[in-house]
């Protein structure tokens, strides 16, 4: 799946270097290392408490981080120096920032007094600027891509999950980000409802779209990645391409982890 | 029942004059009071800690005083500052002060009501800290506030009374006058609450229309 641009002469679109993060004195994030390249898809998989979820959020600035650097096109996200202290930046800066990559989130969070359509307008018509018919026209698109062109005008409340799931995906490809972060997207779904959503994250990755994403759905993972990490107490303890990280696991921990996730 | 109506016939100004009165007194306090409670919430959920301090320390004076003392206090008071309020100013500041307290607690209550993914998914499509309160959070926080407010509305009229102690001309002084006229006291009062009984009724309804035009769908 790994089309574009493999060379290491291009920087990697995001760069994670000894990101280091805490809740009060525990430590969740010890130091992670991590490259997604442009048109790469990986997925971070491992027990849950490993730190996944909060490294996609440190990634999109929903967490502050004590240590180390996100780059993303070789831009660093959300600090500056300053007189060799590292500074927050500010509200305008972050919400730049975070413009550029997209997030859907396990809980879906759509806007509950907006369309389907409203829900993907919105960051279109604020953020980017557009015009109404226009934002509605780029919404109409992708609500179709995701295949709810039937159900643009249905408020959150009249869809089902896998919907609700879908339409949260149209309004983070809808911004154009150059990365796509999925914090475990099917995990509040029922299983039945789990396959249209990963089926729709199939195509988007095949038609070229960077994404990093946390995931137990293994067999999903397997199918879908160039890159597989697993994560274990805060740290990247081994990552590869599929078939190495299913086919011959090093780490025992990580061994260990998929005996307990077989039958998926 | 003929003399009542005579008697009403030849006060209908004095009738008039004191509902309009009061109507005014209570749309601008609520008005003035809605916008104070509007910052006072946001403040109070959002503020960094001296301006939450002080917007904390405003409600809970406002709220933990009776109406009539603030009333009194805000006729009272200002004078020694050398501050000359006319009674329905100083009527109105008291209202408009003690309904933005209320409406204050009511706009800090919607807005952490809100579930934390909203603001998450608001800010993860890059909007600003006003986006997300413009176009995510108050749009959502109006659908649970509109039943409590329509309530604070209803209370502001009937506070509104309050101010007769001040010697404003609203509905209830000017009850009080006609009635020290003709001893009609029965009817008269009777004719009064019937009032109010009907401009807070209007209220409640077109309280509940607006709920209907704002529900989800």
């Amino acid at each position: 799946m790994l089309t574009v641009e493999t060379t290491s002469l291009t920087p990697p679109l995001l760069q994670i270097r000894g990101l280091r993060k805490s809740f009060g004195a525990h430590q969740i994030l010890k130091g992670v290392d991590l490259d997604v390249r442009k048109g790469e898809v990986v997925s971070i998989i491992g027990s849950s408490g490993s730190g996944k979820t909060t490294l996609l959020r440190c990634v999109n600035l929903l967490e502050e981080f004590e240590g180390g650097q996100v780059l993303l096109d070789e831009e660093a996200i959300g600090y500056r120096e300053a007189g060799g202290r590292r500074v927050r930046l500010k509200d305008r800066d972050l919400a730049r920032q975070r413009a550029k990559t997209g997030m859907v989130f396990q809980s879906f969070n759509l806007f509950p007094h907006l369309t389907a359509a409203g829900n993907v307008m919105l960051g279109l018509r604020k953020v980017k600027g557009m015009a109404k018919a226009e934002a509605r026209a780029v919404a109409e698109n992708w609500l179709r891509r995701v295949g709810l062109g039937e159900r643009v005008d249905h408020a959150p409340s009249r869809l089902s999950g896998g919907q609700q799931q879908r339409v949260a995906i149209a309004r983070a490809l809808a911004m154009d980000p150059k990365l796509v972060l999925l914090d475990e997207i099917t995990s509040a779904l029922d299983p039945e409802l789990v396959n249209e959503v990963l089926a729709t994250v199939k195509e988007l990755a095949n038609d070229g779209a960077t994404m990093l994403l946390v995931t137990h759905e293994m067999r999903f993972a397997r199918e879908v990645s160039d890159t597989v990490v697993f994560m274990e107490k805060g740290q990247v303890s081994e990552k590869g391409p599929p078939s190495q990280i299913y086919g011959a696991p090093q780490h025992p921990r990580l061994v260990e982890f998929l005996r307990g996730t077989r039958d998926h | 029942m003929n003399e009542f109506l005579a008697e009403a016939w030849d006060a209908r100004d004095a009738i008039v004059g004191g509902l309009l009165q009061t109507l005014s007194i209570s749309a601008t306090s609520i008005v003035l009071g809605t916008l104070v409670g509007i910052l006072v919430g946001i403040v109070l959920v959002y503020g960094a800690w001296p301006a939450r301090l002080v917007c904390r320390t405003y409600v809970d004076i406002m709220r933990g005083t009776p109406v009539l003392v603030l009333v009194l206090a805000a006729f009272y008071m200002p004078t020694v500052l050398a501050i000359h309020l006319t009674p329905f100013e100083a009527g109105v500041l008291a209202l408009a002060l003690f309904c933005g307290s209320h409406i204050g607690e009511l706009i800090r209550g919607a807005l952490q009501a809100i579930p934390r993914g909203q603001t998450e998914a608001a800010k993860a499509i890059g909007l600003t800290f006003s986006g997300v309160l413009l176009d995510v959070l108050l749009p959502q926080a109006v659908r649970s506030l509109l039943p409590p407010w329509v309530n604070t509305c209803v209370e502001m009229v009937k506070a509104s009374t309050l101010l007769s102690v001040i010697g404003t001309g609203e509905l209830l002084l000017r009850t009080q006058e006609i009635i020290g006229r003709n001893f009609l006291t029965l009817q008269f009062y009777l004719l009064a609450g019937g009032l109010y009984l009907v401009i807070n009724f209007a209220i409640e309804q077109a309280g509940k229309a607006l709920e209907r035009r704002v529900a989800y769908r």
